[in-house]
């Protein structure tokens, strides 16, 4: 069915003047579970399909895109016209050709998809429980959800590659009924039914209790140690859109012509893994059928490559590295990140640090200069370390800096990884960070 | 016919059109033609929600949101939920467009963005983009109590953003206008000019020096003391954050909780793009005044928390079919009496923070941060280093006492808010407005 439609479209985008077309398909189900102020709110199921069409003239790429699939002719025809509108672009090569596809594993479990209501609301219950296990919480809000769904990507260069995949994930914000205000919130997701919503409750419900009372410091530079949560903000905001290719190419990048330069401790690599078992990007191809691969973005600190899709590897004469991505059927194709996995030494990093600060999440990472790197956050539920042990909370608390910088600096990590969405992280230290209370 | 206490429907249909020009290229044209009903069902106090997308079919969507009510409420009994009463809308008021952006080639569209993009690409500019976008949508409100109602928006508007580089250090600018208007939206805004400041900004920036932290007297210029009205404040007014316990501002009603200087209001009524003419469950729009001299005065409300803690509702808000939930719309800081050069000459050493790159805020414990995009030291009343990557965070009540003087050069700047993992269009704005004290964060 989705094959016949896909090829309806193609058709029609032939027969309105494309000399290539690719069409994206997607059908996805979502249930989520609502929780407000401690209770169960509602249920939500979202049924959601669409299709997305680029159509190529005379090297110049037209989009459209609609949710009635019945439309998928109209749609076609719109993406041509919208390519006769645009100059030819030099340096568009052509969409990408079918090729074999690697086997993943762990992205799709079929106790998602048979979940019934009821085990969905009991997952929503748990994390109530769990943070009520700790006395004057109240969850204010949490949301558990499952989602299966697949995708298919057919083009006029041979590519047909469908995928299907699960999900499912859980958050929850608290907050103190007695004593000192204090907020904190966790999360977690999976590809697969293995989630301790009642450990997301009770995490959260901890975190803010310990957080109470907490004091105020005088600005100065100390080691700051940053739970997956923050590091992983800080990077996806100010790290990430610099190895971009299609940024590089723009002269948006702080990293162009970096490539085989040490840019970050030794001891420090990141991969770039769109194969990684279970992970949170995992798939067979990327979102324009490239087949996914394994990329060395830092290796021991030296920095190796970008990350590409079709059109910008093919601007730098390279190949594709896999990272086509969008957001939905209605984007076009742009580059992102995989996984993306943060590799250093672990040690008990706290145990392990005389003195400093411990942040866990930050808030406003979205703010940080995507080029520069350079940052200025709220960090919070963050605690001061002494002796190797976390010592008293911190109250409003601002951390500078750059974020290229911080890559240099890094001399610790923790055991503690998370999957934070597709970011793989353990807890990292940087020393000499510049604190405001 | 179905076995719940309240239903309703929110069935929308149209089409976007949208524009990227990338360092003066063309990047991507692209249409979007959408179609789909969100529908919500009350069964005593479990709310079901279902929506659906293209060609469907409303009674089967209404069934299987009642499904879900009816289902959450057997296992997982909740105390009943009303809903507030209303009359039927009318969709009034509603913007006149002079020039449907539909009846303006895709020829023409592509040629004035490339135009505006030129303009920006000025000497010492390394890069630029420029978007544009237009969406026609029809929206049709019915529910279980015999409330419907229907009315179709147009919106355009046009981004620009320029980027400097020297030596390895690069600096953005960025200007924006969207409204509820037509293609005529750039004879109001002169786009070409736009692109020429943003461009300046960015060459501005590369000069200007890194700030120094520290609590300090500062000015805030219209933009970033809007986006503080609209964080901090607006935010923490919304009735569901406070039901949840999420919010500063709980059990506050009239009590005096910023200087009497600070009158702030959210008016979906306004020609802006936060305008609405009825709210996503059917409510009438109008003005609410949340803070009048000073005093906490109302909650923004939907017909659901209206009806709990009491107060008006029409300010329920959905992107696309999405469930709505409680929104601003064009929020700001009302005119003051006194002007900038006033200001500067009270203030004498501070510092004026100026736009803004995004800012997030605690609701819960009244924290804020919120990133200027650029700032100058003041000294003796006189504005001198320029500075960069300089921050405002701190409580959100400290800093309403903390206002000493409001100007009477009110500025509304339009953008997008999220909340709920939805997006929707909004304004905020504000006059200049002086704080005593306030901390600043730098690089």
């Amino acid at each position: 069915m989705m094959y016949e439609l896909a090829g309806k479209g193609l058709k029609a985008a032939l027969d309105a003047g494309a000399d290539e077309a690719e069409i994206l398909l997607i059908e996805d189900h979502k249930t989520s579970v609502d929780i407000r102020k401690g209770e169960i709110e509602g249920a939500k199921e979202n049924i959601s399909q669409g299709l997305g069409i680029r159509a190529i003239v005379n090297g110049a790429v037209g989009f459209a895109s609609t949710n009635i699939m019945s439309h998928i002719e109209d749609a076609a025809r719109s993406a041509v016209r919208s390519a006769r509108v645009r100059d030819r672009d030099p340096d568009w090569i052509s969409l990408p050709y079918a090729s074999e596809y690697p086997k993943v594993s762990g992205t799709m479990d079929p106790n998602i998809e048979q979940m019934e209501l009821d085990a969905c609301i009991l997952q929503a219950v748990k994390m109530i429980e769990g943070a009520g296990a700790v006395s004057g919480i109240i969850v204010t809000s949490g949301s558990f959800s499952r989602s299966f769904g697949k995708h298919l990507i057919m083009n006029t260069n041979g590519i047909e590659v469908e995928e299907k995949s699960t999900g499912i994930s859980g958050f929850a914000d608290v907050i103190t009924t007695e004593g000192d205000v204090s907020t904190a919130y966790d999360f977690a997701i999976s590809r697969k039914n293995d989630l301790d919503f009642t450990a997301i409750g009770r995490n959260a419900a901890e975190l803010a209790r310990r957080s109470q009372q907490g004091i105020s410091i005088e600005p100065h530079k100390t080691d700051v140690i940053m739970h997956p949560f923050a590091f992983a903000d800080l990077l996806g905001s100010a790290f990430i859109p610099s190895i971009d290719a299609d940024n590089v190419q723009k002269e948006r990048s702080n990293l162009k012509g970096k490539i085989g330069e040490q840019i970050a401790t030794e001891k420090l690599s990141i991969t770039d893994d769109g194969l990684l078992e279970g992970g949170i990007e995992t798939g067979r191809s990327d979102d324009e059928g490239v087949p996914s691969q394994r990329t060395k973005v830092v290796e021991n600190g030296i920095f190796r490559s970008y990350l590409y899709d079709t059109y910008t590897a093919g601007k730098d004469n390279v190949k594709s590295t896999g990272n086509a991505s969008r957001g939905s059927y209605f984007s076009t194709p742009s580059v992102g990140p995989r996984n993306f996995i943060i590799d250093h030494p672990a040690l008990d990093v706290i145990a392990d640090t005389d003195k400093g600060i411990y942040v866990n999440t930050v808030i406003g990472a979205h703010t940080a200069n995507s080029i520069s790197g350079d940052f200025s956050v709220e960090a919070r539920n963050a605690f001061t370390i002494k002796d190797g042990q976390i010592d008293r909370p911190v109250k409003s608390l601002m951390i500078s800096g750059n974020i290229f910088e911080m890559l240099t600096k890094v001399n610790g990590a923790g055991t503690d990884i998370r999957k934070v969405g597709g970011i793989v992280t353990p807890s990292i230290r940087i020393p000499g960070m510049s604190v405001v209370g | 016919m179905y076995r719940v206490d309240f239903f309703d429907a929110k069935i929308i249909e149209g089409t976007t059109t949208s524009i990227v020009l990338d360092n003066g290229a063309i990047k991507e044209v692209s249409e979007n033609y959408t179609k789909g009903a969100g529908v919500r069902a009350l069964s005593g106090g479990s709310w079901g929600y279902t929506s659906v997308d293209g060609d469907f079919d409303l009674s089967k969507a209404i069934g299987a949101a009642s499904e879900l009510a009816v289902g959450m409420d057997e296992r997982s009994h909740q105390e009943k939920v009303e809903m507030f009463d209303i009359s039927k809308p009318v969709a009034r008021n509603m913007p006149k467009v002079s020039l449907d952006p539909r009846d303006v080639s895709l020829e023409e569209k592509v040629g004035l963005l490339k135009e505006i993009g030129a303009r920006a690409k000025i000497e010492g500019i390394s890069s630029t983009s420029a978007v544009y976008s237009e969406s026609s949508y029809k929206v049709l409100y019915t529910d279980s109590t015999g409330i419907e109602g229907e009315y179709e928006l147009i919106r355009t508007g046009f981004a620009i953003s320029a980027v400097a580089s020297r030596e390895g250090m690069y600096q953005a600018g960025r200007e924006s206008r969207f409204g509820v208007t037509g293609y005529e939206i750039f004879e109001k805004h002169d786009a070409f000019a736009l692109a020429e400041a943003a461009a300046n900004t960015a060459l501005q920036l590369l000069d200007a020096k890194p700030a120094k932290g520290g609590n300090l007297p500062v000015i805030l210029d219209p933009e970033l003391a809007g986006v503080f009205a609209h964080e901090a404040v607006g935010h923490a007014s919304e009735a569901d954050l406070v039901l949840e316990g999420s919010s500063i501002l709980e059990n506050r009603l009239g009590q005096q909780i910023a200087s009497p200087l600070i009158n702030i209001i959210d008016d979906p009524t306004l020609h802006e793009y936060g305008f609405f003419p009825f709210d996503d469950e059917g409510t009438q729009s109008g003005k609410t005044v949340l803070i009048k001299d000073g005093v906490f005065n109302s909650y923004l409300h939907s017909r659901e928390t209206a009806a709990k803690l009491g107060g008006e509702p029409g300010h329920c808000r959905a992107q696309g079919h999405a469930k709505p939930i409680v929104r601003m719309s064009n929020t700001y800081i009302d005119n003051g009496k006194s002007n900038f050069d006033e200001m500067l000459e009270e203030i004498k050493n501070g510092v004026y923070l100026i736009g803004s790159r995004g800012g997030q805020v605690n609701t819960g414990e009244g924290v804020f941060q919120f990133n200027a995009e650029k700032g100058y030291i003041i000294e003796n009343g006189q504005l001198t280093t320029l500075i960069r990557d300089v921050s405002l965070s701190g409580k959100t009540l400290e800093i309403l006492n903390n206002v000493r003087m409001v100007g009477n050069d009110l500025t509304l700047t339009s953008g997008r808010c999220g909340k709920g993992g939805q997006l929707v269009p909004v304004t905020d704005g504000s006059p200049h407005l002086m704080v005593s004290e306030a901390l600043v964060g730098g690089a």
